[in-house]
């Protein structure tokens, strides 16, 4: 019990100080921003988006990337064979303004995203490849950020940050919204200093020869973004991380708590996949090597721990320990408790950047959904290890209805 | 790598390229002042001042949590939160180590000088981030050392002390010249630290939040800075009422103790010791009993205050200090004897830090008119304060007050046939030293609980009667009427050992059982 507690404790902390890693100092908070662009254009870029069955929102993410400030730049939409009511709006799109976008067709029989964008990754023209999904909403002025960003810090690697607006939605998106933005505010800034770092899935940047050398995509992995993110840390890629909330790309959490419970669980057994494939031992430095086991193995001793710290205070109150013992079976409240107290200052400050209006209702079920949502997450972890020992590999796609451009539009 | 571009760091001084004249680095200035102020304190700390009651209970306290009898060596019933005596049970190996022959109380005295050295070290720390030149704060960590009221409180057990040195090693984090997240979260623990280990020094509490306040502005992290301190205050402080929830003692109840019983007395039904300004009342003998040690540092910390608050950067401490001072000066309520322990840090910082920021102001370096006037007032001011301090270090070095106590210790340990089964009320300067010569704990009685601990009384069935010999001393003495059993002693014994003379003597009485109705 003490021990378990201890364990406990030492996990929840270590994760808390990472989680904070950002707003450690005011000039730590200032490195992580994208430093002002000095207005030259001196890469091009090829923005890959694969679309799959997403017709009702792939337009308006073109158009939107159409209207970028930055001069070099081509789309390379990729739709599935088998697919053509998706494929119809990209070729009406496309046909609006040729030759800045390229449809290319996907005729793999087993369909998912790291072979969508390895099927258009020999089209690339660019100096760097992009990657958006189809729902994205980019920000016009992303690109001249990204270009003097690789111009200013050498980078092979740049990723942009990504965050989810529609915090409204319903109770789990709100713990969502606040996920991605403690972790592309924060958490990700610590992986690229420490030279290890699992990428997110869009508003990535990669340098074309880059890529190619690295033989692009994983086709088999469910977590490719993670995975490209530790194959060039491993190659000893530079990766540069920078987050604006003005530039950052606006995404929308999934529609439903199952899809939701679907994408989690798919990238919880990437990350297992990831861990397997042994890639991460190439690292050079026994601490990167630690970081990449502790990060790709988190999701599920965070499972654990969510778990067993409501378990082991339930047992402390009721059961008739020892006074000593029962305060030691506390000992990992604190870190959680303090996480709690960090997420609610996170809300506030994610309301002050994006501009919303945050209510006190809004703190209310940030606090009440914090174990609801543990739960939700730790029966993802469950899920993922069950059907990677039980060898279903499949890819469980998240359909998107577009709630956060039509919040965006009000 | 994730940085595009490195701001220049905000608050870093600028180094010069060439250093004109080597400077002499802050751990030495602080290192030896410490070292200078720890050997007036060590010396002779046997000897004076006279043992105190308060400092037998913690010692006896801190014998029963390193003995693992739980937090007191009576029933624990939330009169104070336990972490000061904890800490001295953690210390307790230092005076086995360097003095095994004293007395308890004398030898447990040696585990306040590494308190007090921390003490004087963060009084030199936040001296320097309140914006203090080196001799400014090196000023400050002199005039709370060479203070003969320090020098005599300083070397008493007392709470007050573990829990001015935590509050002082806050307010040095919430300064934190980095201003780095997790120094804020210790800020807050260290704030739990010291409020659990007396809780009165939660008057402090604004002053902490003041200088995060100050140090946290025109910053990017101010709100987390904010939540990082609330989050180690109150996830630290949390653990004494979750003792009290696990033991099911929160809430009063007809046959236990309880924290918030506790509290209600505290707050509520505890008899005030009068206002200062009444010349008959407790409170008003108790800071003339001060200023006879020193009226320098209590008076000048005083005039400084007002000054202190109007420079932004001693504002934290002017604040501190005022508080402090307001409410000793509120009328009514009750004022611990230690109190001062807590006040005399921040009145030297104010005092240091208001004559620092008046010389810096006056600049002397820039005329030789302007040079000797400061010279001619420090002159006065030296010649004013050097014979009183060292008349009360001279006394604090060679006193010995504590002998009476020392003899009583030894007739008690060598002249007392079979103490094992003997029962002796005593005070509690002399519990633990009876407890260690063989008798037995429970058969030792510190004469308090005769009347105030329903549990000690189911063990004397006889009353007065069960009881063998009683240690008359000046605490003993001081109130008889409020305690029956202990008259009754005093009635029904004689004197057959005395030590020491007129109010200050210690008699061992044989309780007479025979020729009495």
């Amino acid at each position: 019990m003490i021990l378990v507690s201890v364990i406990l404790f030492v996990f929840a902390a270590v994760t808390l100080w990472w989680t904070m890693h950002a707003w450690r100092t005011p000039e730590t908070l200032a490195a992580t921003r994208f430093a002002a662009p000095d207005g030259e254009q001196h890469l091009t870029f090829s923005l890959l988006v694969p679309a799959r069955h997403e017709q009702a929102v792939l337009e308006r993410t073109v158009r939107r990337l159409l209207e970028s400030t930055h001069e070099g730049f081509e789309i390379i939409i990729i739709v599935g064979h088998d697919d053509p009511e998706t494929a119809a709006v990209a070729r009406r799109v496309a046909s609006t303004s040729p030759g800045r976008i390229l449809v290319v067709t996907d005729h793999n029989e087993v369909k998912n995203k790291p072979r969508a964008l390895n099927t258009a990754l020999p089209y690339a023209r660019g100096d760097v490849v992009g990657v958006f999904d189809a729902e994205d909403e980019v920000h016009p002025e992303l690109l001249e950020h990204v270009d003097h960003a690789f111009r200013a810090t050498g980078a092979d690697v740049v990723q942009g940050g990504v965050q989810l607006i529609n915090f409204h939605s319903s109770w789990y998106s709100l713990h969502n919204c606040l996920e991605y933005f403690f972790w592309f505010r924060s958490r990700l800034h610590l992986h690229a200093d420490k030279g290890f770092i699992p990428l997110g899935g869009n508003t990535v940047f990669v340098r074309t020869d880059v890529l190619r050398e690295a033989n692009g995509w994983d086709g088999t992995c469910l977590a490719e973004d993670c995975d490209l993110g530790v194959r060039l840390s491993s190659r000893g890629a530079k990766v540069v991380v920078a987050y604006d909330s003005t530039i950052v790309t606006r995404e929308e959490t999934p529609h439903s708590l199952g899809a939701m419970l679907k994408q989690r669980t798919r990238w919880h057994q990437g990350f297992l996949q990831v861990l397997r494939k042994g890639e991460w031992r190439r690292l050079p430095t026994f601490g990167q090597r630690m970081l990449a086991r502790y990060t790709l193995t988190g999701p599920f001793l965070q499972a654990f721990a969510g778990l067993a710290i409501p378990l082991g205070i339930a047992v402390a109150l009721v059961a008739d320990l020892p006074v000593g013992v029962a305060l030691i079976t506390f000992l990992p409240v604190l870190p959680m408790a303090a996480n709690l107290m960090f997420q609610v200052i996170g809300l506030r400050d994610f309301g002050i950047q994006y501009g919303l209006r945050i209510r006190a209702q809004d703190y209310t079920r940030l606090v009440l959904g914090l174990f609801p949502f543990g739960v939700v997450l730790s029966a993802a972890a469950l899920r993922a290890i069950w059907r990677e020992y039980t060898g279903r590999h499949n890819w469980e796609l998240t359909a998107h209805v577009g709630a956060h451009l039509s919040k965006a539009a009000a | 790598m994730s940085t595009l571009e490195l701001p220049a760091r905000i608050n870093a001084s600028p180094r010069p390229a060439v250093r004109t004249r080597r400077e002499v680095p802050d751990l030495l200035i602080a290192g030896v002042l410490t070292a200078l102020v720890l050997v007036l304190l060590a010396w002779n700390i046997d000897g004076f001042p006279t043992a105190s009651d308060d400092e037998g209970t913690y010692l006896a306290q801190a014998w029963a949590v390193q003995e693992g009898r739980g937090l007191a060596h009576y029933t624990y019933w939330y009169d104070h939160p336990p972490l000061g005596w904890i800490q001295l049970a953690a210390l307790a190996w230092l005076p086995a180590w360097l003095a095994p022959g004293l007395i308890t109380v004398a030898a447990g005295r040696l585990v306040m000088l590494p308190v007090q050295a921390a003490t004087l070290l963060l009084v030199y720390l936040v001296g320097r981030r309140s914006g203090l030149p080196k001799w400014g704060a090196a000023l400050a960590l002199l005039t709370l050392g060479l203070s003969p009221l320090f020098l005599t409180m300083g070397r008493q057990i007392y709470l007050d002390s573990f829990a001015v040195a935590w509050m002082l090693g806050a307010v040095a984090l919430a300064l934190s010249t980095r201003r780095h997240l997790w120094h804020y979260a210790a800020a807050g623990a260290a704030t739990a630290i010291a409020i659990l280990s007396k809780e009165t020094i939660l008057l402090v509490l604004p002053a902490v939040l003041l200088a995060l306040w100050q140090n946290s502005a025109r910053t990017s992290t101010r709100p987390w800075a904010l939540g990082s301190y609330v989050t180690g205050l109150v996830l630290v402080g949390g653990f004494y009422p979750l003792y009290a929830v696990l033991r099911g003692e929160l809430f009063p109840g007809a046959d236990h103790v309880s924290l918030i019983g506790a509290w209600q007395f505290q707050l509520m039904s505890r008899d005030g010791s009068g206002s200062v300004f009444d010349a008959s009342s407790g409170t008003n003998a108790l800071v003339h009993s001060w200023l006879y040690y020193d009226r320098i540092l209590l008076i000048g910390g005083l005039l400084a205050i007002v000054p202190a608050l109007f420079a932004r950067r001693l504002r934290p401490i002017g604040v501190a200090a005022a508080i402090l001072t307001a409410v000793a000066l509120r009328p009514g309520g009750y004022m611990p004897a230690m109190y001062v322990v807590q006040v005399l840090p921040f009145f030297a910082l104010a005092l240091a830090g208001v004559i620092t920021t008046a010389v810096t102001r006056l600049e002397p370096r820039r005329d030789r008119r302007r040079a000797v006037a400061v010279a001619v007032v420090a002159v006065a001011a030296l010649s004013f304060v050097v014979p009183r301090w060292y008349a009360g270090a001279e006394r604090a070095l060679t006193a010995a007050d504590n002998a009476p106590y020392e003899q009583a210790a030894a007739y008690l340990s060598t002249r007392i046939p079979d103490p094992a089964g003997t029962t002796v009320v005593v005070d509690d300067v002399l519990w633990l030293d009876c407890v260690r010569a063989g008798y037995q704990p429970d058969r030792v009685i510190w004469f308090y609980k005769l009347d105030l601990d329903s549990e000690v009384a189911a063990r004397l069935p006889g009353g007065w009667r069960d009881v063998d010999y009683l240690v008359s001393s000046p605490a003993l003495r001081q109130d008889p009427s409020g305690l029956p059993t202990v008259g009754a002693l005093l009635a029904h014994s004689t004197v057959v050992a005395e030590f020491g003379s007129s109010d200050g003597r210690i008699e061992i009485r044989k309780v007479d059982k025979e020729n009495t109705p």
